[in-house]
């Protein structure tokens, strides 16, 4: 079959034909920005949108905001018709893949004009964006995990502090686990549990990304010690079946002793737990300091008509006033060192918790884990996650499960 | 299906050929605007699933045939593919079960009492709610810990503990389909009873004379004369709940694990957050094998006319 | 009727019943108003400290207003279009013409492809068409549905043919025929017709979601998919909305529920 007759005229042929009046309208300059679930802040994009405007007097910005879920399948299918956004804010590792894709445009050049721009930003989270030595994204706001815990509950079980190993941590949930009381909890979207997998020396792939490293005795072990405090009550089973909203509210309900998550985890959890201050919740790196990031960037489409437009704008966003204002406004920190340094001085003064969650997301930056720069990241991440729920559910053993998850993980890699 | 092929009452020779073609082509342009939307958004998207099918491709890469590898990889490698199927057809066993119960319902609403037409239109009444509230309606009543259904099991004592409905293996498809049932069973209820008011009464005058009770009326008559209807009910509940995409992406988004997961919300997730829109192409197309299949089957089952449907 | 005496039983079944399908409204309806944390235990059975204020987050939180008229234009739209394009196909399927089994055949398979699977061809398509983010590329996809066809094939099918007969001879054309002879006397199948259409349109979430670019054009499902991301579950705000979301479905069918019924009779059985 020829394939170039059947899918290129057929349909990429119908994509460029059907681009709307918007797109043709390019030649005047238009921008289209596409952020992830952040309309509440429509207010300072705006501000930031018309002093950019103001800079560029032709430059007209089209602002879309789509929620996480339903953001890929709109890209997706603005990118099969060739009408892509410009500017696109991206979590996660969903960028790796676009970016072998050849969606997102290699931003490296841009960063060796203008090492400024580059040295205004933390780093490692900087080098979070890097995939095959190219740099594709901006960041925008950055979150990582850390260990929250319940000081009242801690206190009840006669624990001094929080736990400084893995050991510590599974005995202290096991200490405050009781009844309807549970010691730990994490959240498991993404690879948000990874840092319990590597606080024990556990890699998901060998260094060359090419075969599955998990299978291992110690894994096994790993895995059952999990299974067997989930089924004690020491973890609470939510760890390994919920979601956001499920994990961050049985914590905030004050039965849980602690939970393994990031930031934002924190807003949620004190709208919704009326005994949180202070005095009753704690915020920490987790054992080892390890944390997975989830963060935000902004790439630019390789479809661009703009592409320095486009970077520009960026440029503009992240600028230090603008990161500022997102900081101090949506309380985040945004990997922007000077803003971070700034948002963080305004929330100190009116939440000192929440000051303290931010400040545990500048630290030990280097030891974040779970990110690794695949282009079949989902796919893999999907090919695993089920095996290792089965484990520690004790619905599978774990050295079936992890067999088992060997088999299916190098299958995706065998396919790409 | 069996569509009598020509009605020939209808051919009548004082109309002309040239007239007959006229009318043919009258008949067509009348047909033609449904068609086309028909054609532009099911057929060639149909079309598009099966040729993608046997290819490798992903939005900005160039597309490569593969012959059966997708299909292949479906049946012989993929566990999260049976699951959703098996799934998909626990669903399609669920709705006799609310057939069932809306046939009892529908019996109860067609005796003389009154306000019954107020317990019908209460009984409707969740049909034509928009699914994605539907979701977080039931969401909210499966609430772990505030959830009214696990307030009045625990106030009951029927369980000591919270059940975390939604985030249970063994619960969670049970309370989709429950979710499911709530909406649907006004919708059965309505085709049923309107279907049991076309049945003539001295049916069943005659067969009291013969001396049948009522239970036997029942199955002798009343059963066999709805079957157009239970099959209508059939088709447009299945269809409803095994697409019941937004229910589902709601309140589980297919989990926990797959437990929930079915076949459209894995078709899904595999194009747009796996990037594999190609394997999901498989899937489609496997998928309205399915529906297809047991379309005829309940067809057969309901006495071979497409009844309801179709009846000239 | 000679069992006068046992109804009761009748009735105690029926308000059960209507009582739990009835339950749920309730207790979104209560969260919806309710002035106390709503995630506090035990839940109280009436509303504590009734309040208003979610229902005015909601308008402030997003633009409801927009999004609303968003909605009932597409609606509107898709409703005229099926009860016009409907009735002129089930009136073709009243008649007899060669490949009549076919087209027959053909609808009842497009019953069974699910619109998950059509996104992309979707938009492509409706993009060739220059109808992206419009309300008419909103509402074409449901232009025409295959069980609403049915409903108005089994309703003129009921008409008697002498009167069709008639109108023929007295030099009516077929397109008169239809609007002069049969939609009066096909009312019920009208109305079945703007309700369920309107349910699909009012609540079709996947594809506005796709198609729609702009702010302006977003509807309500997308308003509510929205707000659930963005509150969480937090606030009472989520529920409020969705009573907001849900009442225009309801009052339109009390108010056609009559016709509807009996159009669902004609349309679901032997005319």
């Amino acid at each position: 079959m020829d394939r170039r007759t059947v899918l290129k005229t057929g349909l990429a042929a119908a994509g460029t034909l059907a681009m709307p009046a918007y797109l043709r309208a390019q030649s005047n300059k238009k921008i289209s920005v596409l952020t992830w679930n952040i309309a509440d802040q429509e207010a300072l994009f705006k501000e930031e949108f018309d002093e950019f405007k103001k800079a560029n007097p032709s430059v007209e910005i089209e602002w879309l905001d789509k929620k996480g879920p339903d953001l890929p399948a709109f890209y997706q299918t603005q990118l099969v018709a060739g009408t892509a956004p410009d500017v696109i804010d991206i979590q996660g590792a969903l960028w790796v893949e676009w970016a072998a894709n050849g969606a997102l445009l290699d931003l490296t050049p841009y960063f060796q004009n203008d090492p400024a721009f580059v040295k205004m930003f933390n780093p490692d989270y900087m080098s979070s964006f890097v995939y095959d030595k190219k740099n594709y994204l901006v960041p925008f706001y950055v979150a990582k995990t850390l260990l929250y815990y319940n000081k009242t509950m801690f206190k009840e079980a006669g624990l001094s502090g929080p736990p400084k190993t893995f050991d510590e941590l599974l005995a202290s949930a096991q200490a405050m686990g009781k009844g309807e009381k549970t010691g730990f909890l994490t959240l498991n979207f993404d690879w948000l549990y990874w840092p319990l997998m590597k606080m024990n020396g556990i890699e998901l792939l060998t260094p060359d990304y090419k075969k599955p490293a998990f299978n291992t005795p110690a894994a096994a072990e790993l895995l059952d010690r999990l299974a067997k405090s989930t089924a004690a009550g020491a973890i609470n089973k939510i760890a390994w079946t919920g979601r956001w909203v499920e994990p961050n509210g049985a914590f905030a309900s004050g039965t849980v002793g602690m939970l393994q998550a990031h930031s934002a985890s924190y807003f949620f959890v004190k709208g919704q737990g009326r005994w949180i201050n202070p005095e009753t919740l704690g915020a920490t790196q987790a054992p080892g300091d390890w944390s997975t990031p989830t963060n935000h960037g902004f790439g630019v489409s390789k479809s661009s008509g703009n592409p320095e437009l486009a970077f520009a704008l960026v440029k503009h966003m992240t600028s230090v006033k603008w990161a500022t204002r997102l900081a101090q406004i949506r309380r985040v920190l945004t990997a922007n060192i000077e803003a971070d340094k700034a948002g963080l001085e305004s929330v100190k003064a009116d939440d000192p918790l929440a000051y303290a969650v931010l400040q545990t997301q500048l630290e030990h930056t280097d030891k974040m884990t779970g990110n690794w720069p695949l282009a079949n990241d989902a796919q893999i991440k999907e090919a695993f996650w089920p095996e290792f729920q089965n484990a520690v559910l004790g619905r599978k053993d774990a050295k079936t499960a992890l067999a088992d998850a060997e088999r299916a993980v190098t299958r995706v890699l065998r396919r790409s | 299906m069996s569509v009598t092929a020509i009605d020939t009452a209808d051919v009548r020779p004082r109309f002309t050929r040239r007239r007959s073609t006229r009318r043919a082509i009258l008949i067509w342009s009348f047909l033609a605007p449904s068609l086309l939307i028909f054609l532009l958004y099911r057929i060639l998207p149909l079309g598009w699933n099966l040729l993608l099918s046997f290819e490798a491709w992903s939005p900005l890469k160039p597309a490569v045939f593969i012959g059966f590898d997708n299909y292949q990889e479906m049946f012989w490698d993929d566990d999260v593919f049976w699951q959703a199927l098996w799934n998909t057809l626990g669903i399609i066993a669920s709705a006799p079960l609310g057939i069932a119960i809306a046939l009892g319902l529908a019996l109860l609403v067609n005796s003389d009492i009154r306000g019954r037409d107020v317990y019908r239109t209460l009984i409707f009444l969740s049909y034509p709610l928009m699914t994605v509230a539907v979701a977080i309606i039931w969401r909210w009543m499966f609430d772990e810990r505030v959830g009214l259904i696990n307030f009045v099991a625990r106030s009951l004592h029927l369980a000591d503990q919270p059940i975390p409905f939604l985030n249970s293996f063994t619960w969670a498809l049970p309370c989709v389909i429950a979710a499911n049932i709530w909406q649907m069973l006004g919708f059965y209820m309505i085709i049923i009873l309107t279907g049991l008011q076309t049945i003539p009464g001295n049916l069943y005058e005659a067969a009291e004379i013969d001396g049948a009770n009522s239970f036997r009326r029942f199955l002798r008559i009343t059963l066999p004369l709805l079957r157009p209807s239970l099959f209508l009910c059939f088709v447009i509940g299945m269809l409803n709940s095994v697409t019941s995409f937004d229910l589902i992406y709601v309140m589980t988004n297919g989990g926990p694990g797959h437990a929930t997961e079915i076949l459209v919300t894995y078709i899904y997730k595999l194009a747009f957050n796996q990037t594999r829109f190609d394997y999901a192409a498989a899937i489609t197309v496997v998928f309205f094998m399915l529906l297809l299949a047991v379309t005829w089957a309940a067809n057969r089952l309901s006495g071979g006319n497409v009844g309801a449907v179709e009846h000239d | 009727m000679t069992r006068r005496q046992r109804r009761w039983p009748i009735h105690l079944a029926l308000i059960a019943v209507c009582f739990v399908m009835l339950v749920p409204f309730y207790w979104v309806l209560k969260t919806s108003i309710s002035g106390e944390n709503i995630f506090s235990y035990p839940p109280s059975i009436v509303p504590r400290d009734p309040q208003p204020f979610y229902y005015v987050d909601v308008w402030y939180a997003i633009p409801f207003a927009r999004y609303f008229l968003n909605s009932v234009v597409v609606s509107i739209l898709t409703i005229v279009a099926n009860v016009v394009l409907n009735a002129m196909a089930g009136y073709s399927l009243t008649q007899t013409f060669p490949g009549k089994q076919i087209v027959l055949m053909l609808f009842l398979s497009c019953m069974m492809i699910p619109f998950q699977a059509t996104i992309i061809p979707a938009y492509l398509i409706t993009g060739k068409l220059g109808l992206l983010d419009s309300y008419l590329g909103l509402a074409l996809p449901m232009f025409s549905t295959i069980i609403c066809i049915f409903v108005f094939k089994a309703s003129f099918d009921a008409v008697p043919r002498s009167l069709i007969d008639a109108a023929r001879v007295d030099g009516l054309s077929e397109w008169r025929i239809i609007w002069k002879v049969m939609m009066p006397l096909a009312k019920s199948a009208v109305a079945t017709n703007v309700i369920l259409s309107f349910i699909w349109s009012w609540n079709n979430f996947m594809w506005p979601l796709i198609a729609t670019r702009s702010q302006d054009m977003q509807t309500l499902p997308l308003g509510l998919a929205r707000f659930i991301s963005y509150q969480e579950d937090t606030t009472g705000a989520l529920y409020a909305f969705c009573i907001m979301v849900l009442a225009p479905g309801i009052l339109l069918f009390l108010l056609a529920q009559k016709e509807f019924v009996q159009g669902l009779t004609t349309g679901a059985t032997k005319g």
